[in-house]
């Protein structure tokens, strides 16, 4: 099964993919309306304010754990 | 390809992780370097070998234990599925790791920095799917108005105090003892 570059969530169904194609290495989340890969900084920002929304972490926190876990993905490996 | 050279580095490699698992989880993370050498078999210098500090073996463990617990979480989790299917299934999970999990949860204050952001990952799956779930449930207005995060430390509130304190509550694994009990409770406070 194939995981997402960006997220590391792995894609089970074709409504997982970027516009449901299963060519596409990065997940539904991380897709941006056109379809194409969010950035860096996008994506961290998202990861970000969702890990306070649904965890209440304190934002340098977050910022760091987000960081930590984003270091570790195939899609961002040039920004560490 | 592999050398056999390596090929026999990564076994050495994942036997020492294999074994600080397990020793971790029953001795907790003061064990030592020494004693997991001793339960793996292996002389004392070989686990530096491998890891050049215990901070590093720790964190290489954990990162491990997260991609593995994450990927079980994520392949239980279904969009659709109920909250008392999806705290079932979180709760499966934990039982796989209970003694190691109840051990990272009781100690993640003194682990090093590293680890517990590690650990907030790992959450951060679980909250994931409880978020998919629960938003669901809010537009059918069948669970209070209660914002997320304080129904996501509710429930990790719950179960992480039964875990941590397992001794008043079962002479096993009370994970498997108070699961029906946590779940059904924990439903009735948030829903409507
Ligand atoms: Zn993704």
């Amino acid at each position: 099964m194939k995981t997402c570059i960006a997220c590391g969530m792995p894609m089970k169904k074709e409504s997982d993919f970027a516009m449901g194609d299963t060519s596409k290495a990065y997940c539904i989340y991380c897709a941006k309306e056109d379809g194409s890969m969010q950035s860096f900084e996008e994506k961290k920002q998202s990861l970000v304010n969702f890990t306070i929304k649904t965890q209440g972490l304190d934002k340098a926190v977050a910022e760091k754990a987000v960081e930590n876990m984003m270091r570790q993905l195939p899609a961002w490996k040039a920004f560490f | 390809m592999k050398t056999k050279r390596q090929i026999q580095k990564e076994a050495t490699r994942k036997l020492i992780l294999d074994t600080a698992y397990q020793v971790y989880a029953s001795e907790g993370f003061s064990a030592t370097t020494n004693q997991i050498a001793r339960a793996a078999n292996l002389s004392h210098g070989t686990i530096f070998v491998h890891f050049p500090t215990v901070e590093n073996l720790i964190i290489c463990l954990l990162e491990r234990f997260g991609l593995e617990i994450n990927a079980q979480f994520h392949l239980l989790a279904e969009k659709d599925e109920s909250l008392e299917t999806f705290l079932a299934a979180h709760i499966s999970v934990l039982i796989r790791y209970e003694d190691f999990y109840k051990r990272l949860i009781s100690e993640i204050n003194v682990l090093p920095q590293e680890a517990k952001y590690v650990f907030i990952n790992i959450q951060s799956v679980v909250s994931f799917h409880l978020n998919q779930v629960i938003e669901r449930d809010q537009e059918k207005e069948t669970i209070k108005e209660i914002p997320m995060h304080i129904v996501f430390n509710s429930w990790l509130g719950l179960i992480h105090y039964y875990l941590t304190n397992s001794y008043l509550f079962a002479a096993g694994s009370v994970l498997t003892d108070h699961k029906d009990e946590l779940i059904l409770n924990y439903i009735k406070l948030i829903r409507k």
